[in-house]
C-alpha cells in the first residue's frame, strides 16, 4: 500500500456563524478531524493553513492549538485551486518523509449580522473614497468583481457555442436537488429552471441562482500515509492522484480566455497519476463558484468536447440518479462555500459512504477540483475508498 | 449589497469622478485630448494603460504610443447588481473586454449600446466622457461604442 490518504474529516456549523474568529473556527475543524480520525493533536507533526476572502487563519493557527513540535507550518493561498494544492503538499512531505500526519485547514468568516452576502464580497474596496490613476478608471468602468467577469466568461462561451441560461440552470436546479440530502447545506428547497430564469440578475448572463452562496465556517481534513491509515478510525480515502495549472491574466489577442481554463492541464495530470481516465470517475465534486464553473471544467476534464458542455449537462445528468454524480452535497451553489474545501469535504463523505440520502451509487473514484481567480488556477484530486495500486 | 452607496460623494452619476495620480497624468492628458494612450515596450509590443512593466524582461522602458480607438467586442456583461457603492448610481450598465486593433485587451465601460444586439467579434469605437458630477468633474474617462 502506498500513497497518501486523508483519514479524518472536521467541519464546523457553516453559513450565519457569527462572532467567531478565522483562527477559532479552523481551530475547531482541525480538532474535529484529528478526533474523527481517531488520532490526538499531538500525532499532528504538519499544519497548512489557508483562508479565503478574509484571510483571517495564518500560521499562528498553530499556537492556538499547541502545537508546539511541527516540522512542517506554512499558510498557502492558491485562490479556489488551495485545497488540492494543500493536499498535494501533504502527500509530497509525507512521501519524501518529511511528515507523517498532516492537518490541511480552511477557514473564512465574511459574514457580517448587519450586511448582506453579496456585500461581504462586494464592497471590500469601499474604504477608499477616491477614485485615482489608471486604477480609478478601471473602477469607474464597472468589472470590479467577479461576478462581472465570470459572467463576461460565460457571455463569452455562449457566443461561441451557443450555451444557454437554461443550461446553465441545469446545473443549479440539480445541485439543489442533491442539497436536499444534506443537512449542512444553507439552501434546501428545490427550484426549478423557471425559478433560476426568474431569479434577480446579478451580471446578465448570470442570475442570482447561477451564483454561490457566502459562509462563515471552517473544514480541515487530516491526511497521513496510506498504510498508517489502515490502523485508523475511520475508512481511509486515498489520494490516487492530485494536479495543478495556473494560467493567470491571459487576456490578449488570440486568448482562449474564459472558454478553456487550466483545468485542461490540471485534471489530465490528476488523472494521469491515478491511472485512470474520466470514463472510470463515479463522482464528480467540482468547484462551483459559478454554474458556469462546472460546465467549463466538464468540458475541460474531457467528460464532452469543448462546446459541448450546455447539451451535456441537460435532462437532469447532474442530478440524483443521472448518469454523473456532481456535487452531491449541493457544492457552493447550493450547501456551503468553503472555497475548495466545500467538494474537498464532500468527496471524502462520498468516497467513504457516508452520503445518507444523497450516496452516490458507486463512488471508487472521485475527481475533485479547485478553480481559483477569474478562472486562473486550478487543482485536481483523484481519490478513492481503495488503496492505490503500486505502480 | 450596497445600502450604503448614498453616502458616497461619488456615487453620482453613470461615471463616478476619477482623480490623476502623478503616473497616469499622461494617459488623462491625452484622454482630455480625445486620444487613447497605450504603451510600447522597447521590443516593439504594445501594452495596456496600466502595465507599468513589460512581463518577459521587467522593462519599465515604456513608450506612450496613442491607439487608434478601434476595437472589437469579445465579451460583455450587464451589470444590474452594483459591485462598489460608487456604481449605485450607473446600474444597469454594460462592461466589456475589448481587443484594441493594436492587439492589447482592455476591460471598459461599454456606452450607446443595446445589449440584445451586441454581438461577439462586432466592431467598436472609442469615446471619452466626463468623470463625476457637473458641479465637481474629475478626469476624462475613455469608454467604447459600437462603431
Amino acid at each position: 500500500m502506498t500513497g497518501a490518504a486523508i483519514v479524518g474529516l472536521g467541519l464546523t456549523a457553516m453559513g450565519k456563524v457569527y462572532d467567531r474568529s478565522g483562527t477559532s473556527l479552523a481551530a475547531e475543524a482541525v480538532r474535529a478531524a484529528v478526533g474523527d480520525a481517531g488520532l490526538e493533536l499531538s500525532d499532528l507533526d504538519g499544519l497548512l493553513a489557508s483562508s479565503g476572502v478574509t484571510q483571517s487563519v495564518g500560521i499562528t493557527l498553530a499556537g492556538s492549538l499547541g502545537l508546539t513540535e511541527l516540522g512542517l507550518l506554512a499558510q498557502v493561498n492558491s485562490f479556489g485551486a488551495t485545497a488540492g494544492v494543500l493536499v498535494a503538499q501533504a502527500a509530497q512531505a509525507i512521501a519524501a518523509g518529511t511528515a507523517s500526519a498532516v492537518a490541511c485547514v480552511f477557514a473564512d468568516n465574511p459574514l457580517t449580522p448587519r450586511s448582506s452576502a453579496g456585500a461581504a464580497y462586494g464592497t471590500s474596496r469601499s474604504v477608499a473614497q477616491t477614485l485615482r490613476g489608471t486604477a480609478g478608471w478601471s473602477l469607474a468602468s464597472g468589472a470590479t468583481n467577479p461576478n462581472i467577469f465570470y459572467a463576461m466568461c460565460a457571455r463569452r462561451h455562449m457566443e461561441r457555442f451557443g450555451t444557454t441560461s437554461e443550461q446553465l440552470a441545469e446545473v443549479a436546479v440539480a445541485q439543489r436537488a442533491w442539497a436536499a440530502g444534506n443537512p449542512l447545506a444553507q439552501f434546501r428547497e428545490p427550484i426549478t429552471v423557471a425559478d433560476h430564469q426568474a431569479s434577480r440578475w446579478i451580471a446578465d448572463p448570470l442570475h442570482l441562482l447561477d451564483c454561490c452562496v457566502v459562509s462563515n465556517g471552517a473544514v480541515a481534513v487530516v491526511v497521513t500515509a496510506a498504510e498508517r491509515a489502515a490502523d485508523l478510525a475511520r475508512p481511509a480515502v486515498h489520494v490516487w492522484g492530485h494536479g495543478q495549472a495556473h494560467a493567470p491574466r491571459r487576456m490578449h489577442a488570440g486568448s482562449e480566455w474564459g472558454v478553456v481554463t487550466p483545468a485542461a492541464r490540471s485534471g489530465p495530470a490528476a488523472l494521469r497519476m491515478a491511472g485512470v481516465g474520466v470514463d472510470d470517475v463515479d463522482v464528480c465534486e467540482l468547484y462551483d463558484c459559478y454554474t458556469y464553473t462546472v460546465l467549463v471544467t466538464l468540458e475541460d476534464y474531457g467528460f464532452c468536447a469543448k462546446g459541448e458542455g450546455g447539451e451535456f449537462v441537460r435532462d437532469g445528468r447532474l442530478a440524483p440518479g443521472g448518469e454523473l454524480a456532481c456535487n452531491t452535497g449541493g457544492g457552493q451553489l447550493s450547501s456551503y462555500y468553503m472555497w475548495g474545501f466545500t467538494p474537498l469535504s464532500e468527496a471524502v463523505i462520498q468516497a467513504r459512504g457516508d452520503g445518507g440520502a444523497r450516496q452516490a451509487p458507486r463512488n471508487d473514484v472521485v475527481l475533485v477540483s479547485g478553480n481559483g481567480g477569474l478562472l486562473e488556477h486550478h487543482s485536481t484530486l483523484v481519490l478513492s475508498p481503495h488503496a492505490k495500486a503500486a505502480s | 449589497m450596497s445600502g450604503d452607496a448614498g453616502s458616497s460623494p461619488a456615487a453620482v452619476g453613470a461615471f463616478p469622478r476619477v482623480e490623476r495620480d502623478a503616473a497616469g497624468a499622461g494617459f488623462f492628458d491625452a484622454a482630455a485630448r480625445g486620444e487613447l494612450l497605450l504603451r510600447r515596450a522597447g521590443d516593439g509590443r504594445l501594452l495596456g494603460p496600466q502595465d507599468d512593466a513589460e512581463a518577459r524582461t521587467g522593462s519599465a522602458d515604456l513608450a506612450p504610443v496613442v491607439a487608434s480607438g478601434r476595437a472589437t467586442l469579445v465579451s460583455w456583461a450587464v451589470v444590474h447588481q452594483a459591485p462598489l457603492p460608487w456604481l449605485a448610481g450607473a446600474v444597469p450598465y454594460v462592461c466589456a473586454v475589448v481587443e484594441l486593433a493594436e492587439g492589447p485587451w482592455l476591460t471598459v465601460r461599454l456606452v450607446d449600446a443595446d445589449p440584445g444586439a451586441l454581438a461577439a467579434g462586432q466592431p467598436l469605437r472609442v469615446r471619452f466622457v466626463p468623470s463625476g458630477p457637473p458641479d465637481g468633474p474629475g478626469e476624462t474617462l475613455p469608454v467604447f461604442a459600437p462603431a
